[in-house]
C-alpha cells in the first residue's frame, strides 16, 4: 500500500473515532444525565400536561386533604390551606418560579405523566384522564401541626419518625414561608438572609455537639477492647490544644454511662483518640454518614471528613465538634437505629400514589436501609440515654407515666452562639416515635432549649398514636 | 422486471415502504383530511423512485451513496413536515431540484475533462463570492453570510464550499499552476479569514478540517502540517480571549444552564428535547420539538432525537458514518489524482460537518450554526450537498484520462 493510501486510512480512523464518540456521548447523556435535566424548571414540556390534567390531591396519613387544586375559567388554581405548616414537605408550583418539594419531586406522578409510550399512546385514544394522581403521606397532620407551632418563631427543624418502619409522621423546618401568598413575596423570601426556602430538616447541615457521642459510644462498644473508664479532671491537653468540659466541670472517676449522662467531653474525646480514626468513621458511615439517603425530597450527605486527621482534630471529632455536619433528618434516623435494635429504617415520607380511582400505583415499602450495631449494643446505648433522661443533661425529656431515651447537645459553630440539640426516642420499652430537635444559634444548652420541644412534640405524638 | 419492482430486496423499496409509513402517520395525526400531505407524498415517493431507478441505468459508480442519502432526506422531510407542513412541502419542492442538481453536476463533471487545470478560476470565482458577500451581505442569525437577489436569499459559503475543495484538488494533482506552498496556504487562509469576518465560525471550522484532511495526507512537507496545527491552536486561544462570540459559544458549552434565559437558551432547548425523548422517543408527533428555536435548519437532530428516540439519532449518525466510509472507499479505488483528491474533499465535507452539528446540539463540542447536511431544512444547503454527492457519485466511477496526462 502505498503513503498516501496509508495516510487515508488513518483519517479514515480518525472519521470514526468521531462518529463513535457521537454516539457514545450520545448514549451516555441519555443514560446517566437526562433524567436530572427532564425535571428543570425550564423544560416547557414539564408544563404542557398541567393545562388538561387537574393536578393531583396531596393528603396525609388519614387522608386529610393538605394541598388541592380546582379548576377555573383559565386554568386551575391550586391551593395550600395550611400554608406555612407544609411550606417545605409539600413546597409549591407556578410557572413563574418553576416547584419545590413534594410538587417537585412527584410532579409527574401528580401529572400521571407516563413513562412508559406505550401507555401513553392508549390513553390519547381512549381519551385523556383529566385528573392527575394523589398523593398519601406518612405525616400525621395533627402532630406535625404541633411541632409546627412549637418551632414557630425559632430557627431550625424537628423530626419525628417512626423509628419501627421509617415513616416520618412531621417534619418541620423554620424559617419558612406560605406557598399560599409565595408569588407576592417572592423577592422578599429569596432576599431574606434567613433562607426561608431552605428545608432545614433535610439540607440544612449542622454541627451535632454531643448528640454525636451516642455515635462514639455505638463505636466503642463494638469495639470490646477499647478502654471504657477514665478520670476526668475538668480538661485534657491533646498535643498542645486544650479540651475543656462545659464551664471546666471535672467529673473524676467515671464510666460510660455515667459519661453520656453528664455528657463528659474529655471522657469520649479519650475514646475517640483510643479508637482511632478509621473505626469511628466506620461506624459514622453505617449511620449513614457520607452517604446518600434515599428520600423523596433533595437530602444533603452528613459530613465525616474522609481526611488524615490529627489527634485534636480526631478528639474534637469524637464530641462532634471539628468538621462533623449532620442533618436533622439523619440525626432522627440516628435515634431510630438505636431505638430499633440497631437497624436504621429508610426514611418513608409519601407512602403510597394513589390514582383518581382510589387504586394503588406506587407504594413505599419498608426496608432497612443500614445494620448499625448489634442489638446486644443497641440495648446498652438505650439504657445510657434512658438515664440521660432520668439523672443526666435531659431532664427535661422527661414525660409523667413514659419512659424517654435521649441525648442532649450544645453544639458549638462560627458563630458565637450555640445550637442546641436533642434527639431520643419513646417509649424506651417499646419505641413508636423518634426525634431530632435542632434549634440554631439559640445560645443556651439542647438541655434547656431543645429537649422540652422534644418532650411536648413526643408526648402528643404518643397521645395520637395510642 | 415487474417482481423485481416489488422485491424487499431492492434497497430503494424499503426507503419507499419507511416513507409510506411515515406519511400515514403524519395523515393521520393531523385532524381532518390533509390533501397536501398526498401531494407530497405522492411527489416524494415519485422522485425518490424515479432518481434512484435513473443512477442505477446511468452510471457504474457507487450506488449505496445515493440510496444513503435518500435515506437522510426522507427523515428530514418526515421531521420537517411534522414541525410545520408548509416548510416541509418547500422541503420536498427543493429536493426535486437537488436531484435535477446531482444529474446535472454528475453528467457536466464527468464529461469535460482537465477540471485540475482551472485552479485560477476556482480562486477567483470564490474571491467575487466572497466579496460580493461582505458588500451586499444580508445578516441573518447573527451571521452575515447570505446574500440577498430579489426575493430569493442563499449563502455564497454553500457555492465556495465546492470551489473550496476543486482548489484544493487542482493544487494537489498538479503544482506547477501555483508553485509556492505559501502562495497557497495564504489562499487557504484567507478563505478561513472571510468566513470568520462574516462571523460564520461552523462553516470555517469545516473549511479548516477539509484543509488539514487533504494538507495531511498529500503535503510532502510533513513539518508543515504540525506548524499549521500548532497555529490553529495558537489562533483558537487568541481568538477565545479576543472575539466576543467565540468566548460566547465556549461558556454556553462549558455551563449552558447557568444562560437558560439567554445565550444558552437554544442548547438548553435542544437537550431537554433530547433528554425528554428517551432511548425509543415520544413518537412521530407526540413530542414538542417546536420550543427549539430553529429546530427545522440546526437543531433538526435534536427534534429527530425527541420524537425517533437516541436509537434514530444513532441511526442517522450511522447513515452518515457508512456514507463517509463509501467515500473514503471510493477515494482509495480511484486512481485519477484529481477525483481521488476531490472523492476525499466531499466527503470530509459532508462528514465533518454533520459531526459539527451532531456534537453540537448534544453538547459534545461548543455549538456552532451548520446545517445538517440532507436532513436540514433550508435549499442553498440541500442543492450544494447534492451537487457535492453528484460529484463524488463521478468520482466514484472508473475517470478517463487525458491523453497528455501522465501518469498521476
Amino acid at each position: 500500500m502505498d503513503k498516501t493510501s496509508k495516510r487515508m486510512i488513518k483519517v479514515l480512523i480518525a472519521f470514526s473515532t468521531l462518529f463513535i464518540s457521537l454516539m457514545v456521548y450520545l448514549s451516555y447523556f441519555e443514560i446517566f444525565q437526562s433524567s436530572k435535566i427532564v425535571n428543570n424548571n425550564y423544560n416547557k414540556r414539564q408544563w404542557i400536561n398541567e393545562e388538561y390534567v387537574l393536578r393531583g390531591i396531596i393528603a396525609d396519613r388519614n387522608g386529610k386533604t393538605l394541598t388541592y387544586s380546582e379548576k377555573k375559567e383559565n386554568g386551575q388554581v391550586r391551593y395550600y390551606p395550611f400554608k406555612e405548616v407544609y411550606s417545605h414537605i409539600i413546597g409549591y408550583s407556578f410557572k413563574e418560579y418553576g416547584k419545590a418539594g413534594l410538587e417537585s419531586s412527584y410532579n409527574k406522578e401528580l401529572l400521571h405523566i407516563k413513562e412508559n409510550p406505550i401507555q401513553e399512546i392508549t390513553e390519547k385514544i381512549i381519551g385523556p384522564k383529566e385528573k392527575g394522581n394523589n398523593l398519601i403521606l406518612a405525616i400525621d397532620h395533627e402532630i406535625q401541626s404541633y411541632a409546627e407551632e412549637k418551632l414557630r418563631g425559632k430557627k431550625g427543624a424537628i423530626v419525628l419518625l417512626n423509628p419501627k418502619n421509617g415513616e416520618i409522621y412531621a417534619m418541620v423546618s423554620k424559617p419558612d414561608f406560605d406557598p399560599s401568598t409565595i408569588k407576592k413575596q417572592w423577592n422578599e423570601i429569596i432576599e431574606d438572609k434567613n433562607s426561608p426556602l431552605l428545608n432545614r430538616a433535610t439540607m440544612g447541615l449542622y454541627a451535632p455537639g454531643s448528640i454525636f457521642k451516642t455515635i462514639t459510644a455505638t463505636a466503642a462498644l463494638e469495639n470490646k477492647d477499647v478502654e471504657k473508664t477514665f478520670d476526668c479532671k475538668g480538661s485534657i491537653n491533646i498535643d498542645g490544644y486544650i479540651l475543656k468540659d462545659y464551664k471546666g466541670v471535672a467529673h473524676g472517676k467515671l464510666d460510660m454511662k455515667r459519661a453520656l449522662e453528664v455528657s463528659c467531653n474529655v471522657f469520649f474525646s479519650q475514646i475517640g483518640l483510643k479508637l482511632g480514626e478509621e473505626k469511628l468513621r466506620n461506624t459514622a458511615e453505617n449511620y449513614m454518614f457520607n452517604k446518600h439517603v434515599p428520600f423523596d425530597l433533595q437530602v444533603k450527605k452528613s459530613i465525616f471528613p474522609k481526611i488524615n486527621m490529627t489527634r485534636p482534630e480526631l478528639g474534637a471529632s469524637a464530641i462532634g465538634q471539628g468538621k462533623i455536619l449532620v442533618t436533622p433528618l439523619n440525626m432522627a434516623m440516628v435515634a431510630g437505629a438505636i431505638a430499633n435494635d440497631g437497624e436504621m429504617m429508610k426514611p418513608i415520607l409519601v407512602k403510597e400514589v394513589i390514582d383518581p380511582k382510589g387504586r394503588t400505583i406506587k407504594m413505599n415499602h419498608s426496608q432497612v436501609l443500614s445494620k448499625t450495631s448489634s442489638k446486644v449494643v443497641a440495648e446498652e446505648i438505650k439504657t445510657m440515654m434512658i438515664s440521660v433522661v432520668e439523672k443526666g443533661s435531659g431532664k427535661n425529656a422527661r414525660i409523667k407515666n413514659i419512659k424517654v431515651a435521649g441525648k442532649t447537645g450544645t453544639a458549638e459553630n462560627q458563630t458565637e452562639k450555640e445550637h442546641g440539640w436533642f434527639i431520643g426516642f419513646a417509649p424506651a420499652n417499646d419505641p413508636k416515635v423518634a426525634i431530632a430537635v435542632v434549634l440554631e444559634n439559640i445560645g443556651i444548652t439542647g438541655g434547656k432549649s431543645a429537649a422540652p420541644i422534644a418532650r411536648d412534640v413526643m408526648a402528643t405524638a404518643l397521645n395520637r398514636l395510642r | 422486471m415487474i417482481k423485481k419492482f416489488f422485491s424487499y430486496r431492492m434497497p430503494q423499496n424499503l426507503i419507499f415502504l419507511i416513507d409510506i409509513l411515515a406519511l400515514l402517520l403524519l395523515y393521520f395525526y393531523k385532524d381532518g383530511f390533509d390533501q397536501f400531505i398526498l401531494v407530497s407524498g405522492i411527489l416524494l415517493t415519485f422522485i425518490i423512485y424515479i432518481s434512484n431507478f435513473m443512477l442505477l441505468k446511468t452510471s457504474s459508480g457507487d450506488h449505496y451513496i445515493f440510496l444513503i442519502m435518500t435515506m437522510l432526506v426522507s427523515i428530514g422531510i418526515i421531521m420537517i413536515y411534522r414541525i410545520d407542513p408548509m416548510f416541509g412541502f418547500r422541503q420536498i419542492t427543493w429536493f426535486g431540484v437537488g436531484i435535477a442538481t446531482f444529474f446535472l453536476f454528475y453528467t457536466v463533471i464527468k464529461n469535460i475533462q482537465g477540471w485540475e487545470n482551472f485552479i485560477k478560476l476556482y480562486v477567483g470565482l470564490s474571491l467575487i463570492l466572497f466579496l460580493s458577500t461582505l458588500v451586499f451581505g444580508a445578516k441573518i442569525k447573527g451571521a452575515t453570510n447570505w446574500i440577498k437577489i430579489g426575493g430569493f436569499t442563499f449563502q455564497p459559503a454553500e457555492i465556495i464550499k465546492i470551489l473550496f475543495v476543486f482548489f484544493l484538488a487542482a493544487y494537489y494533482s498538479s503544482k506547477e499552476k501555483i508553485g509556492n506552498t505559501y502562495i497557497f496556504l495564504g489562499i487557504v487562509y484567507s478563505y478561513i479569514g472571510f468566513l470568520f469576518i462574516q462571523r460564520d465560525l461552523g462553516t470555517a471550522m469545516i473549511f479548516y478540517f477539509v484543509f488539514m484532511t487533504i494538507f495531511y495526507i498529500f503535503e510532502e512537507d510533513r513539518k508543515l502540517i504540525y506548524y499549521n496545527i500548532a497555529g490553529a491552536v495558537v489562533i483558537g486561544v487568541l481568538s477565545y480571549f479576543l472575539v466576543s462570540h467565540v468566548k460566547v459559544r465556549v461558556i454556553t458549552w462549558i455551563d449552558p444552564w447557568s444562560y437558560m434565559d439567554t445565550k444558552g437558551y437554544q442548547i438548553t432547548q435542544s437537550l431537554f428535547a433530547i433528554a425528554s425523548g428517551g432511548f425509543f422517543g415520544t413518537g412521530i408527533g407526540l413530542g414538542h420539538p417546536e420550543f427549539i428555536p430553529e429546530v427545522h435548519t440546526d437543531f433538526i437532530f435534536s427534534a429527530i432525537c425527541e420524537e425517533m428516540g437516541i436509537f434514530g439519532g444513532i441511526g442517522v449518525i450511522m447513515l452518515f458514518f457508512i456514507l463517509v466510509y463509501r467515500g473514503f472507499k471510493i477515494a482509495l479505488g480511484q486512481h485519477h489524482q484529481f477525483f481521488k483528491i476531490i472523492a476525499l474533499g466531499m466527503t470530509t465535507m459532508l462528514g465533518f460537518q454533520a459531526f459539527i452539528i451532531i456534537g453540537g446540539v448534544i453538547k459534545m463540542i461548543p455549538l456552532t450554526g451548520v446545517t445538517l447536511p440532507f436532513v436540514s431544512y433550508g435549499g442553498s444547503s440541500l442543492v450544494s450537498s447534492f451537487a457535492a454527492l453528484g460529484i463524488l457519485q463521478v468520482a466514484s466511477e472508473e475517470v478517463e484520462f487525458e491523453e497528455e496526462e501522465q501518469n498521476g
